[in-house]
C-alpha cells in the first residue's frame, strides 16, 4: 500500500435476513437490487433517495437477478425454479410485479441480460431459455445442452450468447438473420463462469478442472488453455481499458487473484501475475468501469482494491464477514458488496486518475 | 488422496447419503428424519420432487448428473448436480445443521461418496456421516442380482432391514446371512416401517478414521471368507503378528491401482511392529485414508483386523499380499 489518498473514506451499508447472493445496479446507475439466500430482494432507489423490499425473507434462495439494458425490467432466479420479473417505472414508484413464470427445472443461479437489447437468457437444466421484453413471452426456440447450463454470458455488443455444462461450450446468436447453428466446443470439464471481454471480444471460461479457456475471437478457433490454477476458477473480469493487445483479465481461483495481460499473439503471449494477499476463497471480482482498478472480495472479510501494476491499494473490511458479491455503479465512482451474513456496503470510491490515463477509444463500447 | 479435509471435522457439516432399491422405504425413512424431534435442521437433497411429503424449503430437487473428471477414472466420478446445488445451498449454512442425500433407487452409490472427497469445494466444508441403505426383506431376493442392489448393500456403514413385518424369522435371518456375506460391516438395525432410532442414523461418523471401526464391534472374530454365488462379497483378514506401515502402503497401493473399480470398500485397523497406537485405515474405491489412531488398551487383543468388500474378489492372492505384510 502506498502512502497516498485514501480510495474509500465513507460508505452506507445495511442488512438483510440472510447472506447476500448477489447485487445489481441498472444502467442509469440510478437503482441497485441486492438479493439474499433467503430470497430477500431489496432496490435502491437513488434518485428518489428511498429503498423498498420487494420481497421479504421466504427461505428460498434468489442466486441471479439483473436489470434489462433500457431499465424497463428487473428480474430474479433462484431455488423456486421461477423467473421473478418487475416492471420498473418513474422512480420513486414502487415497481410492478408480474406473474412469476414457473420454470420446472430445478434451482436456478444463471441468467442475464442482453446487452443493448430486451432478451434474457435464463439457465434452465439442460436448456437456456429466453424471454423477449418486447413481447413478454419466450422464444419459441431454446438452445439445448448436453449437461446442466453451469454458466451464461452475452458479448457485449449482445450479438453472441455463450452457455457451458459439463464437456461443453455453445455459442449461438439469437437474432442472427438467418438463424445459425450454435457452435459447439468441447471443454473437457464444467465452464463455472463465463466472461466475454469489453474490446475486441475475447471469451473467458473459468472450469472445474482448475484452467481457464480463452478464446481470442468470441468463441470461435482454437482457446488457449491455461492450467495449474490452485483451484477451480469460479470467478472472472475483464478490464474496459484497452492493454497492448487486449484488455487485462482478473482470474479468481481459491485464495488467489491473477490479473492476465496479453503481451504477443503467441501461445505464451499471456502473463500471469498472482495477486497474493487474501486469507480465503474469493468469491468476485469487478473492475471498475472506465478504469483498471479492481476490486476482488474474499471469504476472509476483506475487499481488495488493486490497481493496473497489481498494487494493493486499499483493503476494505467486512466487519467480521465474508464477502460473497461485488458491483461497481456504472459511473465507476461507487463499489457495492454484500456479506455472507446479510450486509451489504455501498462505498464512494475516489479512482485516482492513473487509473483512468488509458480511456479506449471507444472501440467494443459506448 | 486423503479421505480427510484440512478442515477439522468438527467445523465441517455432516452429509448423510441414503440408499436403497425402489420402494425399500426411503421416502418413509425421509420423513421420518424431517418430523422427528431429533432437534436438528436437516437439509434434504431429493432426486424427484413431491415424493417428500413434508412442506420444507430445505427440500431440494436434484438431478442426477454424473462428471467424469479425469478420463473416465471410476474414483474421480463425481455427481456434478450435487456440487453445484450443495454450492447454493451452503450459502444458508446456518439454517441447517445436517445434510441429507436420497439417491434414485437404481444408483451407484460411489459416485455420491466420492464426491465429498474428490471435489474441493465439498471437501473442506461437509463430512460424510454414513451410507445408509435400506433393504426390503419382502422383495429384496427378487431383485439380489441387480448390481445397484449390491452394489448399495456393499457400499453401505448402516443398513436398514425394512418391513420385517413382512417376513418371517427365518427369512430375515437367510437374508442377513447374505447381506453379512457382502457387507460384514455394517452396523445392522431391523425395523417394520423404516422406524430405527435416529441416532443410529444421523451422527454415526463411519467415515471418520477413529470411529469407523466402532460401528459394530468384533465384526471381525475370525478371519473369513463368505462362500456365496453372488458377485460382490467380502473377505475378512486377520493377522496376530505386528504389520509393516511401508510393505503395507506398497500392497495397498498397487492393489487399489491394479483392482481399484472392483474394490468398494476396505476398512482395517491395524497392528505396526514398534507402534503403541493403533494405525486405523479405510478405502472406497481408490481413495484411500489411513492414520494413527489411540493406543492399544492392555485388556485389548492385539491384532490385525482388515475387511475387503468388492467383486470378484480373489481370496488367495488377497491373502497371500497381505501376509506379505507381516514385519
Amino acid at each position: 500500500m502506498t502512502a497516498t489518498a485514501p480510495l474509500v473514506s465513507e460508505r452506507l451499508c445495511g442488512q438483510l435476513q440472510q447472506a447476500i447472493t448477489t447485487l445489481s445496479w441498472s444502467a442509469d446507475g440510478e437503482f441497485l437490487a441486492i438479493a439474499s439466500a433467503g430470497g430477500e430482494l431489496l432496490l435502491l432507489d437513488f434518485r428518489a433517495g428511498c429503498e423498498e423490499l420487494l420481497r421479504s425473507d421466504r427461505d428460498s434462495s434468489l442466486n441471479a437477478i439483473g436489470f434489462s439494458a433500457d431499465g424497463q425490467f428487473l428480474m430474479a432466479v433462484g431455488q423456486a425454479s421461477e423467473l421473478l420479473l418487475w416492471e420498473l417505472g418513474e422512480t420513486g414508484v414502487r415497481p410492478m410485479a408480474l406473474d412469476p413464470i414457473p420454470l420446472d427445472a430445478g434451482w436456478l443461479d444463471a441468467a442475464a441480460w442482453q446487452p443493448r437489447g430486451l432478451l434474457l437468457a435464463v439457465a434452465a437444466g439442460r436448456q437456456v431459455r429466453l424471454w423477449d421484453g418486447a413481447v413478454r413471452a419466450w422464444r419459441p426456440e431454446c438452445l439445448d445442452m448436453p449437461g446442466t447450463v453451469h454458466a451464461l454470458a452475452w458479448s457485449c455488443d449482445g450479438r453472441r450468447l455463450a452457455a457451458s455444462c459439463h464437456g461443453e461450450l455453445a455459442l449461438c446468436q439469437p437474432e442472427a438473420a438467418p438463424a445459425a447453428m450454435p457452435l459447439r466446443a468441447p471443454t473437457g470439464s464444467a465452464g463455472l463462469v463465463l466472461s466475454f471481454s469489453p474490446i475486441g471480444d475475447l471469451l473467458a471460461c473459468g472450469q472445474m478442472d482448475r484452467s481457464l479457456l480463452l478464446w481470442p475471437e468470441a468463441g470461435q478457433g482454437r482457446p488457449w488453455q491455461f492450467s495449474g490454477f490452485p483451484a477451480k476458477v469460479r470467478a472472472l473480469a475483464w478490464s474496459d481499458q484497452a492493454g497492448r493487445l487486449a484488455p487485462a483479465l482478473a482470474v479468481a481461483s481459491g485464495d488467489t487473484v491473477v490479473l492476465w495481460q496479453q503481451r504477443n499473439q503467441s501461445q505464451q503471449g499471456w502473463k500471469p501475475e498472482p495477486l497474493l494477499w487474501h486469507q480465503q476463497r474469493v468469491h468476485a471480482l469487478a473492475f471498475a468501469p472506465d478504469s483498471n482498478l479492481l476490486a476482488s472480495a474474499s471469504a476472509d472479510g476483506t475487499v481488495g482494491l488493486w490497481d493496473s501494476r497489481g498494487r494493493l491499494r486499499q483493503p476494505l473490511e467486512g466487519e467480521g464477514q465474508g464477502f460473497q458479491a461485488l458491483a461497481w455503479r456504472p459511473d465507476g465512482r461507487h463499489l457495492a458488496a454484500g456479506g455472507d451474513q446479510g450486509r451489504w456496503w455501498l462505498w464512494p470510491v475516489e479512482v485516482p486518475s492513473r487509473e483512468r490515463q488509458r480511456r479506449s477509444g471507444g472501440a467494443g463500447f459506448g | 488422496m486423503a479421505f480427510t479435509s484440512a478442515i477439522p471435522a468438527a467445523d465441517r457439516l455432516p452429509v448423510t447419503v441414503l440408499t436403497g432399491y425402489l420402494g425399500a422405504g426411503k421416502t418413509t425413512l425421509l420423513n421420518r428424519i424431517l418430523t422427528h424431534e431429533h432437534g436438528l435442521k436437516v437439509a434434504v437433497i431429493v432426486n424427484e420432487f413431491g415424493e417428500v411429503g413434508i412442506d420444507n424449503q430445505l427440500v431440494v430437487d436434484a438431478d442426477e448428473e454424473i462428471f467424469e473428471m479425469n478420463n473416465g477414472c471410476i474414483c474421480c466420478t463425481v455427481r456434478g448436480d450435487l456440487i453445484r446445488i450443495i454450492g447454493n445451498l451452503m450459502k444458508r449454512r446456518d439454517r441447517f445443521d445436517h445434510l441429507v442425500i436420497e439417491t434414485t433407487g437404481l444408483a451407484d452409490p460411489a459416485p455420491v461418496i466420492q464426491t465429498f472427497f474428490v471435489d474441493e469445494d465439498l471437501r473442506d466444508e461437509l463430512k460424510l456421516d454414513a451410507v445408509v441403505t435400506l433393504v426390503d426383506l419382502k422383495h429384496v431376493l427378487l431383485h439380489w442380482e441387480a448390481e445397484e442392489v449390491q452394489e448399495q448393500l456393499a457400499f453401505a456403514d448402516v443398513l436398514l432391514l425394512n418391513k420385517a413385518d413382512l417376513v418371517d424369522e427365518s427369512e430375515r435371518l437367510a437374508i442377513e446371512r447374505r447381506i453379512r456375506a457382502i457387507n460384514p460391516m455394517a452396523r445392522l438395525l431391523t425395523t417394520r416401517n423404516a422406524d430405527a432410532p435416529m441416532d443410529q442414523i444421523l451422527g454415526v461418523d463411519a467415515f471418520e478414521l477413529e470411529r469407523a471401526l466402532g460401528l459394530d464391534p468384533g465384526f471381525l472374530l475370525e478371519e473369513h471368507a463368505h462362500e456365496h454365488d453372488d458377485a460382490v462379497g467380502s473377505l475378512a483378514l486377520v493377522e496376530e503378528r505386528p504389520m509393516d506401515l511401508d510393505r503395507l502402503g506398497r500392497w495397498l497401493s498397487d492393489l487399489v491401482a491394479k483392482r481399484g473399480p472392483d474394490l468398494f470398500r476396505m476398512k482395517g485397523i491395524i497392528q505396526l511392529k514398534g507402534e503403541e497406537n493403533r494405525y486405523v485405515f479405510q478405502s472406497v474405491h481408490m481413495l484411500l485414508d489411513g492414520d494413527f489412531d489411540r493406543p492399544w488398551k492392555p485388556a485389548e487383543r492385539r491384532c490385525t483386523q482388515f475387511v475387503i468388500i468388492g467383486r470378484d474378489l480373489d481370496p488367495e492372492g488377497l491373502r497371500d499380499g497381505f501376509s506379505a505384510c507381516v514385519a
